[in-house]
């Protein structure tokens, strides 16, 4: 579903070069649910922009469902990110100015859908998050698990193959966090793949498998030097 | 289309939309109005007077002195400026076109009547007055030397014969022929026989008052006794220059005892033109400037605007993007937005046009303001908003979809 080899995003300025991601390589499988790990600065979210075509890469290749995309122009990446992406981010990103309904109907307009598919995709949406009776409601009247159900219920109206999760409960309390860990898992359940960025251990534990981002490359934790340093200070620590 | 969710979404903005379409509505209104007017002043400058103009010069003349008699004196002036070289011919009257000062008079067909008919100038003149103005006589004949009189101004204006304009003779008489008919021109019940019609001829004034009029002049065969005349000379043709330089020398030759001022005394007709038509002109250049500026307002207004909402809204344009938006729509997104906001500003505006337009015909006698103007208003307006708002919506397409994860 989802093969970065050998891929390389730079960062270039007049004076320095930064390497984002250096040497990624990562195969997530159709149905797989990752979690992406690594401490901040790590590259796991610039990995997350690349694989849901927000971000140009600077090396290697990357394939979706198949597709090499580095050869794809804008309007090509805008139709998949559409067809194939649903995202989830920290923030939420809904559009305020937008009730409920309107803000799970946007990437449904962008498909050039009929009003009537749409409306059905829609409250079937609202209905799989608990939210259908919140409709008419705007963002700010909801509270931020209800936002981010919203948010999981816009991803979901476009059956995207690839669900591509930041921080998704970051931003939450810990009962909302649990809610909406509780949704991904029943929708991964259902066939879902979904690739989600955290740095919540205990969230990543409920991932079926983990990849660990350090320094722009995906290691093994159990051969890495940098690893065995952290958590022998923080066994010394506890 | 996206016209629903831009609508949702404009109503949580309302401040700044009701602002811009309001500025829209009030710049409709205005440049119509001003556009009408403009065009309505062009077309007055455009009027011809019936004449031929060009060799025509103009001169003010004042007789100055202890004499009461002015009639061997004028004579005397018309002998001497027609015996001058380059001349063509000439005569005195009272008034001629686009003077901006002369008689006017109803005009009755029943010498009793309550009500005249219509309203029209008086020009007092000799038998040499067609020739020296290039005025077309269409029927009958010219007055003759000897039906040519002087005559006080203080007493009756009514001559036995007169001869009338096309469009007085349309307006008088419903199948046009006045020829051998009789007119009356005071209320003394004295009859003018019509001997002539000339095609055209323009009254003194050019303002909007003499407007239902503009066409209606009466010749009298007849040269006021009076102090103040005014002498139409035609040079002949590539002459009028070295006449109008001689005139005043000539003339003061003839008998120092008069005034002819020096600015505007001695003029061309070009010259005549220009200053009758001085405000006319002017008024036109300033409701093109009011045009002009308002609309670089609004268009300032809606770039302002626009750029304002494209920055506040970057994260939202990148969650657009995120969700599938091309750069395309992310630009018709604005261009549409616009164009519903310009839409409500000029249906608001073409109703401000139309009340702007009653009440200035109510208070300065304009004209009932043409749709032609408020559909040119409103397609303007709306390819004005639609190119205010192009520069700001292409950098609005150009927001990255990485925007939507980065925060704030």
């Amino acid at each position: 579903m989802l093969k970065m080899s050998h891929l390389a995003k730079v960062y270039r300025t007049e004076v320095v070069e930064t390497y984002a991601l250096r040497d990624f390589n990562i195969n997530v499988k159709e149905g797989e649910f990752v979690a992406v790990t690594g401490p901040s600065g790590s590259g796991k979210t610039t990995f997350l922009t690349i694989a849901g075509l927000l971000e140009t890469f600077t090396g290697g290749e990357y394939h979706l469902d198949g597709v090499e995309v580095s050869k794809l122009d804008d309007n090509a990446r805008s139709r998949i990110r559409n067809e194939k992406i649903g995202f989830i981010f920290q923030a939420f990103n809904l559009i305020p100015d937008l009730n409920v309904f309107d803000n799970v109907e946007v990437p449904l307009r962008y498909r050039g859908m009929k009003a009537a598919e749409r409306k059905q995709r829609i409250m079937d949406a609202l209905e799989r998050v608990g939210l259908a009776s919140r409709a008419k409601h705007y963002p700010a009247e909801l509270s931020g698990g209800q936002q981010q159900r919203v948010a999981i219920a816009r991803a979901l109206a476009g059956s995207p193959r690839l669900l591509l999760a930041d921080e998704p409960t970051g931003n939450l309390d810990t009962q909302m966090a649990r809610g909406v860990m509780e949704l991904l898992e029943e929708i991964h359940r259902e066939g879902a793949t979904i690739v989600m960025v955290t740095h919540d251990p205990e969230l990543a534990a409920r991932a079926q498998r983990n990849v660990h981002v350090i320094d722009g490359q995906v290691v093994d934790l159990a051969e890495d030097p940098r690893f065995h340093a952290a958590s022998h200070l923080a066994d010394t620590a506890s | 289309m996206q016209i629903k969710p831009i609508l949702a979404a404009l109503r949580r903005h309302k401040a700044g939309t009701i602002l811009i379409a309001l500025q829209i509505a009030l710049t409709l209104a205005i440049v119509c109005n001003a556009l009408f007017i403009i065009q309505e002043r062009v077309s007055r400058l455009s009027r011809t007077t019936g004449m031929d103009e060009s060799n025509v010069i103009a001169i003010a003349n004042r007789y100055v002195g202890p004499a009461t008699v002015f009639g061997p004196t004028i004579k005397t002036d018309l002998a001497a400026i027609r015996n001058m070289a380059g001349v063509e011919d000439a005569y005195a009257t009272n008034s001629y076109p686009l003077r901006n000062g002369g008689w006017s008079m109803g005009v009755r067909l029943i010498p009793d009547a309550k009500k005249e008919i219509t309203s029209t100038t008086l020009y007092f003149v000799d038998d040499h007055a067609l020739r020296t103005l290039g005025v077309k006589l269409i029927e009958g004949r010219n007055f003759n030397a000897g039906e040519v009189i002087m005559l006080d101004p203080r007493k009756s204006t009514a001559l036995p014969q007169v001869i009338i304009t096309k469009a007085l003779a349309q307006k008088l008489f419903a199948d046009g022929k006045s020829l051998g008919k009789t007119i009356y021109l005071s209320q003394e019940g004295k009859p003018s026989t019509v001997i002539g019609v000339v095609e055209k001829l323009q009254v003194p004034w050019v303002g909007t008052w003499a407007g239902s009029f503009d066409q209606h002049a009466v010749l009298l065969p007849a040269t006021l006794d009076a102090n103040y005349q005014n002498f139409l000379v035609r040079a002949r043709p590539g002459q009028q220059e070295a006449v109008l330089k001689a005139l005043p020398k000539l003339l003061i030759d003839t008998n120092r005892m008069r005034v002819i001022p020096e600015e505007g005394g001695v003029r061309s007709f070009e010259d005549v033109r220009r200053r009758a038509y001085e405000t006319d002109r002017g008024m036109a250049i300033l409701m093109g400037i009011v045009c002009a500026v308002l609309l670089a307002i609004t268009a300032a207004g809606i770039v302002g605007l626009s750029s304002f909402w494209v920055g506040q809204r970057r994260k939202q344009i990148g969650v657009r993007r995120a969700l599938g938006a091309t750069k395309g729509d992310i630009l018709s997104y604005f261009m549409t937005e616009n164009f519903l906001i310009a839409l409500g500003g000029v249906i608001v505006g073409s109703a401000l046009a139309y009340g702007m337009n009653q009440w200035l015909l109510e208070q300065f006698e304009m004209q009932r303001l043409s749709l032609v103007y408020v559909i040119t208003g409103v397609v303007a307006l709306l390819l004005l908003g639609q190119a205010a708002v192009l520069a700001p919506a292409l950098r609005a397409s150009r927001v990255s979809p990485v925007e939507a994860t980065r925060s704030v």
